[in-house]
């Protein structure tokens, strides 16, 4: 449908680069400057890095005659968020070596290490390699970090679930030599045919990032309706897993003052079995593959395919490629986006302790705790969708020991039901996209805020928030209760009126609000709810009841009925 | 009328005798005797091997000194101008270069030696200071000498080279005619003494001198002319390091009201600093002198009141009498105690009310401090540029900041004025253009290679110029990053080697960076590269090691050849070192 317009500037450098190879192993020979070229700055996010610099120190570069401050962002592939205690301890390490002594958990269940440089990104990423770690395709325009419901104490079903990510992972997965090549020092392999080096990709991989998660009710801790693709655990009374509802189309990104750019959730394909679950995840990436738009980058997402070529058709191309019909849905129920903190038992006899970390920046003392905790624990880590962090599989033997350390390293506490329900993207100093503060801010705004829900009685109550520096909605953002998105420094537009169970996006409530606009202008509306909500009603569904914002349908609905204060 | 004092018979011509007669003939007896010395130094200059006049030869006299910062080396060029006025004829050998076997022909000898750090020889007469200790050293029977030492007393080994090698010329069968003198920092003054007591007693017998007044041939002989310091404008003042850098690096820019100093790439320039005043009011208070406003202004801009020495222990116990460090003194406990420690430490542990004298006398003249000249003229026209880093420590639990350093760094703004002399040194200058260099200059050790690179891209040098730079971190410390990176665009640099001690756990230095490209270096050395270090005194130590080590591996060499390898660079001065 856009034959008439040429291919965007990245199509044209995955073109060109070789799968994936484009000129990286000559930028890191180079070791005057910490960036690398423009193009293979493009690629190197293929490998799961971003090229960044430090934003605060950008004005007193020059003067001091040096470049950028460039470092790398390095996200790590943790299908399904659970990684090893060794693996926990090789992380930790190389973020105290060579990031900035601090471990970032993301809002997609892996772990982010900021602040290092390119001189140390081999080591880096060797020393991930020697625990069977690697960042390929933690970002790009691939299907990225596969996310899946980390509920551990539903074992059975958590099982399935983990085992159907790890699967769709490494089904998708770049297959090019490139990574081993540039950055573990591997034999250079000759390229062969498109399709045998990238059976599923070809040369030019996808039209845009693909973000794919599995499900397991009633916990939509993954957001499962913020994603390219889904599959929700359809579950029997007796736990087992009957199979999977596909969705496909979520997405949050959007850009300040361009309306045919949208967040959108997910549309629901159909239901499929265990057996046929791959073959479907395939079918949809491929599909968006070919009919993705590869001209417009802002409309190159699969919701945007979804929306231009409708949902009928795009399900029956996948039933087509995928060789076999899709069932009817079957009824799934969600009832909340968040996380439950504390110990719980699982159904092995282990137990496990779920950890709130204030947006995801894990630093001392915590880093030390989590350190200790790793070199006693035989079970696993797990990272949540949420930013969190779950101590999963504890032996009863070390359960006293695991929460001595937990206390003495200061990684519990009593939370807000605002804080405990809150996200933030990173931001700045290190996102090149970011207008505003996000994770440097929330925890102060939050502070703020207490002191409002407290006054109306609303300290205890869950309410889902959520801070993003940029329309991009790393944080999702729209289907928070009250959403806050960066529009230029120090000024927030904020959404109101999601599902807390993350099935319905927000809308605009007011724009450019500062921080005491922030406090104003919610101050009045927890009154109001404090004053008028009905029993179990949520903060999202009464906005709307009570008339602040209208209810969004889906993502066209998203800039309709605005009335901005 | 003039006389015509010059004969017709002349081998001149006519107009020649004209124009001297009509010079000669007026002159004072003073003139002609002057005129005299100068035409007779014209030939010793041009063969200085020959007698300078025939018919009353002038006795020779060796000066042979060892310099690092070039203090002894100036010092002799002061002996060599009396010594003609004394009819000697004085020959100046730089000790790096000396034949140890000539030294035994020489019938007067000056040796002015200069100390380095804790008691070592400079540098680059290190070799020739071993020989001379060793066991193959000539016999020096009949041979007169003195000598002069040069030292710091804040050194425990104070002027170690100058005692050791007064007592080797003695025990070679030497005659010490003058007793040796110890200099400290304000040398000036009982250098000038000595020199002039030393001559008196090399001087030959009068009957054996000539009666020409003797001539300075200047530049022949002496290091460039020696101004007295000028002041400058800080034009640019800018901290290199990053915000989140450990250090504090300014660069400075001075201009000048005339013309810049006549520096050449290399060279440094003497910052007269200031005392920092809370240093001062913290000594003053210490001594009990917090009233005194004249010694305060006094200290401040001219007295040394941090150095803490031996002597100045010994002073504070003779003139306070203070019953302890008598105690200490006796028990010779003094080098020990005075470690990291500083004169306020001794007043503030030992405290008595001190008078404006005692404590004065306590202090040393504030002396300048050397920083190497960052810039090329060619590039930047009458100005210089400086690269100062703050030093600043802890020890006995106070903290500790250098005075220059922190002069330039804390007190110096844009737009003030700061006082400096130029300080040639012409042992660290450029190769021939056509030359390629090595420079490893790690922190504020590149300065000097800044002012290379800037020279050489001006003068279109066509010799390829590779630089080893290190630091602590990447980000944080890359001293004019952005200024390599277009030198390696516009060819200026041809080659940049990095090292970064504190981006990985295990330090990295660029001695590490010149044992991974050492095939290239040795490639380079042995197609005539010169090879410059400077920074800090342990660096140039290590960096001359792993060149040996470089030598050793990639020509397959035993370590004693590689080593003969690299003292043959330095004889053909081909490695040059400024190191602090």
């Amino acid at each position: 449908m856009n034959e008439a317009r040429p291919p965007s500037a990245n199509e044209r450098i995955k073109e060109a680069s070789e799968f994936l190879r484009g000129t990286l192993a000559e930028g890191l020979r180079d070791t005057v400057t910490g960036a690398v070229v423009e193009d293979d700055a493009q690629l190197v996010k293929f490998h799961g890095m971003y090229l960044q610099d430090d934003r605060d120190l950008r004005t007193e570069r020059t003067k001091k005659k040096m470049e950028k401050a460039f470092a790398f962002m390095i996200r790590v592939r943790i299908s399904g968020g659970v990684c090893t205690p060794r693996q926990w301890l090789a992380l930790d390490r190389v973020a105290r070596h060579y990031g900035n002594g601090t471990m970032r958990l993301t809002t997609r269940q892996t772990v982010q290490l900021h602040g290092v440089i390119k001189s140390n990104l081999k080591t880096t990423l060797k020393a991930m390699d020697d625990v069977v770690m690697s960042s390929i395709a933690a970002c790009g325009d691939v299907n990225r970090n596969v996310m899946c419901n980390p509920n551990p104490f539903q074992s059975r079903a958590h099982a399935m679930a983990l085992e159907l990510a790890r699967a769709i992972s490494d089904h998708l997965t770049p297959r090019t030599p490139a990574y081993r090549e540039i950055w573990l020092d591997g034999e250079r392999i000759a390229g062969g045919e498109d399709d045998v080096v990238e059976p599923i990709y070809g040369r030019t991989y996808l039209p845009r990032k693909f973000k794919t998660v599995v499900a397991v009710p009633p916990s939509n801790d993954v957001d499962v309706y913020a994603q390219d693709l889904g599959f929700i655990a359809v579950v029997d009374e007796r736990g087992d897993v009957l199979g999977w509802n596909v969705t496909a189309g979520g997405g949050m990104g959007m850009t300040h003052g361009e309306p045919e750019t949208y967040p959108r959730t997910a549309d629901t394909l159909g239901f499929c079995r265990t057996a046929d679950a791959l073959a479907f995840a395939e079918a949809v990436v491929t599909v968006q593959r070919d009919w993705g738009d590869r001209s417009n980058r802002k409309h190159a997402r699969l919701k945007y395919t979804i929306e231009d070529r409708g949902l009928a058709a795009f399900r029956a191309e996948v039933e087509r490629r995928a060789g076999k019909p899709l069932q009817p849905a079957r009824p799934v129920r969600f009832t909340s986006t968040g996380d439950r903190y504390g110990w719980t038992e699982g159904e092995n006899g282990r137990a496990h302790l779920t950890l709130f970390v204030e947006n995801g920046r894990l630093r001392e003392p915590a880093l030390t705790g989590l350190r200790r905790i790793a070199e006693l624990h035989d079970g696993d880590f797990r990272l949540t969708a949420n930013q969190n962090l779950v101590v999963a599989n504890v032996a009863p033997g070390k359960r006293v020991e695991v929460e001595r350390l937990v206390a003495e390293h200061g990684l519990n506490g009593t939370l807000s039901g605002l804080r405990r329900n809150s996200m933030a993207c990173v931001a700045l100093p290190t996102c090149g996209l970011a207008l505003a503060e996000a994770e440097r801010y929330l925890p102060d705004l939050i502070t703020a805020l207490e002191a409002s829900v407290a006054a109306h009685g609303l300290a205890e109550d869950d309410i889902v928030i959520r801070m993003t520096g940029c329309p991009n909605g790393c944080a999702r953002p729209y289907l928070a209760e009250i959403g806050l998105v960066g529009k230029g420094p120090g000024r927030y537009n904020l959404y109101l009126g999601a599902a807390f169970d993350g099935s319905r996006l927000s809308k605009l409530y007011a724009e450019d609000l500062d921080h005491d606009g922030i406090v104003a202008a919610l101050d009045p509306l927890f009154a109001a709810y404090a004053a008028g909500r009905q029993a179990g009603e949520r903060f999202g569904d009464f906005s709307i009841r009570a008339g602040f914002v209208a209810a969004t349908g889906n993502g066209r609905d998203f800039h309709a009925n605005v009335k901005v204060r | 009328m003039p006389l015509s004092p010059i004969p017709s018979t002349a081998p001149f011509a006519e107009e020649d005798i004209e124009i001297l007669n009509r010079v000669v003939g007026p002159a004072t007896p003073l003139q002609r005797a002057w005129l005299a010395g100068f035409l007779a130094g014209i030939d010793a200059s041009a063969a200085p091997l020959q007698p300078a006049a025939p018919a009353q030869p002038a006795e020779p006299l060796t000066i042979l000194y060892a310099t690092e910062s070039g203090n002894s080396e100036k010092l002799a060029g002061d002996v060599a101008k009396a010594a003609r006025k004394l009819g000697l004829k004085p020959t100046l050998v730089d000790m790096a270069d000396l034949e140890l076997a000539a030294l035994a022909g020489s019938k007067r000898l000056v040796v002015i030696a200069a100390t380095w750090g804790e008691g070592e020889p400079p540098a680059r007469a290190a070799h020739v200071y071993a020989a001379l200790m060793g066991d193959g050293a000539p016999r020096l029977d009949g041979v007169e000498y003195g000598v002069l030492a040069l030292g710091d007393t804040a050194y425990a080994e104070f002027c170690a080279i100058g005692k050791a090698i007064d007592a080797r010329l003695a025990a070679l069968g030497g005659k010490r005619v003058v007793d040796r003198v110890d200099c400290d920092l304000d040398f000036a003054g009982p250098a000038a003494r000595w020199i002039s007591s030393a001559l008196k007693a090399l001087e030959p017998p009068a009957a054996e001198r000539g009666t020409v007044i003797s001539v300075d041939f200047g530049s022949k002989s002496v290091p460039a002319a020696d101004h007295g310091p000028v002041e400058a404008e800080i034009v640019e003042h800018i901290n290199l390091s990053s915000s989140r850098s450990d250090k504090e690096t300014i660069h400075l820019e001075l201009a000048f009201d005339g013309p810049a100093p006549a520096y050449k790439p290399g060279d440094s320039l003497d910052v007269y600093p200031q005392n920092d005043p809370a240093a001062v009011d913290a000594l003053l208070k210490a001594a009990g002198l917090s009233s005194d406003g004249a010694l305060r202004d006094d200290l401040i801009k001219t007295r040394d009141i941090a150095t803490l020495s031996t002597k100045t222990v010994e002073t504070y116990a003779a003139t306070t009498g203070h019953q302890y460090v008598k105690e200490l003194v006796a028990a010779g406990g003094v080098r020990d105690w005075i470690a990291g420690r500083q004169i306020v430490d001794l007043i503030e542990h030992y405290p008595i009310a001190l008078t404006a004298e005692q404590l004065r006398g306590l202090t040393r003249p504030l002396a300048p401090r050397a920083y190497s000249i960052a810039s090329s003229r060619r590039e930047v026209g009458e100005a210089a540029h400086l690269l100062v880093t703050a030093v600043r420590y802890q020890t006995h639990g106070r903290a500790r900041k250098g005075v220059a350093s922190n002069f330039v760094a804390e007190r110096l703004k844009k737009g003030g004025r700061i006082r400096v002399k130029l300080k040639p040194n012409r042992h660290f200058a450029l190769p021939a253009a056509d030359r390629d260099a090595i420079m490893v200059g790690p922190g504020t050790g590149v300065a000097p290679f800044r002012a290379f690179v800037q020279e050489r891209r001006a003068a279109g040098a066509p010799g390829r110029n590779w630089l080893f730079f290190g630091d602590r971190r990447f980000t944080h410390d890359f001293l004019y990053q952005l200024e390599w990176q277009d030198a390696l665009k516009d060819g200026a640099l041809s080659r940049l080697d990095v090292a970064f001690s504190r981006d990985t756990p295990e330090k990295i230095y660029v001695q590490h960076r010149m044992w991974e490209q050492r095939r290239d270096l040795v490639d380079w050395i042995e197609r005539g590269a010169s090879f410059y270090v400077c920074g800090d005194k342990g660096m140039g130590k290590d960096v001359r090691a792993t060149l040996v080590r470089c030598f050793a591996d990639v020509k397959a060499q035993a370590p004693e050849l590689a080593e003969q390898s690299v003292a043959a660079l330095e004889r053909d001065r081909r490695y040059l070192q400024d190191v602090y």
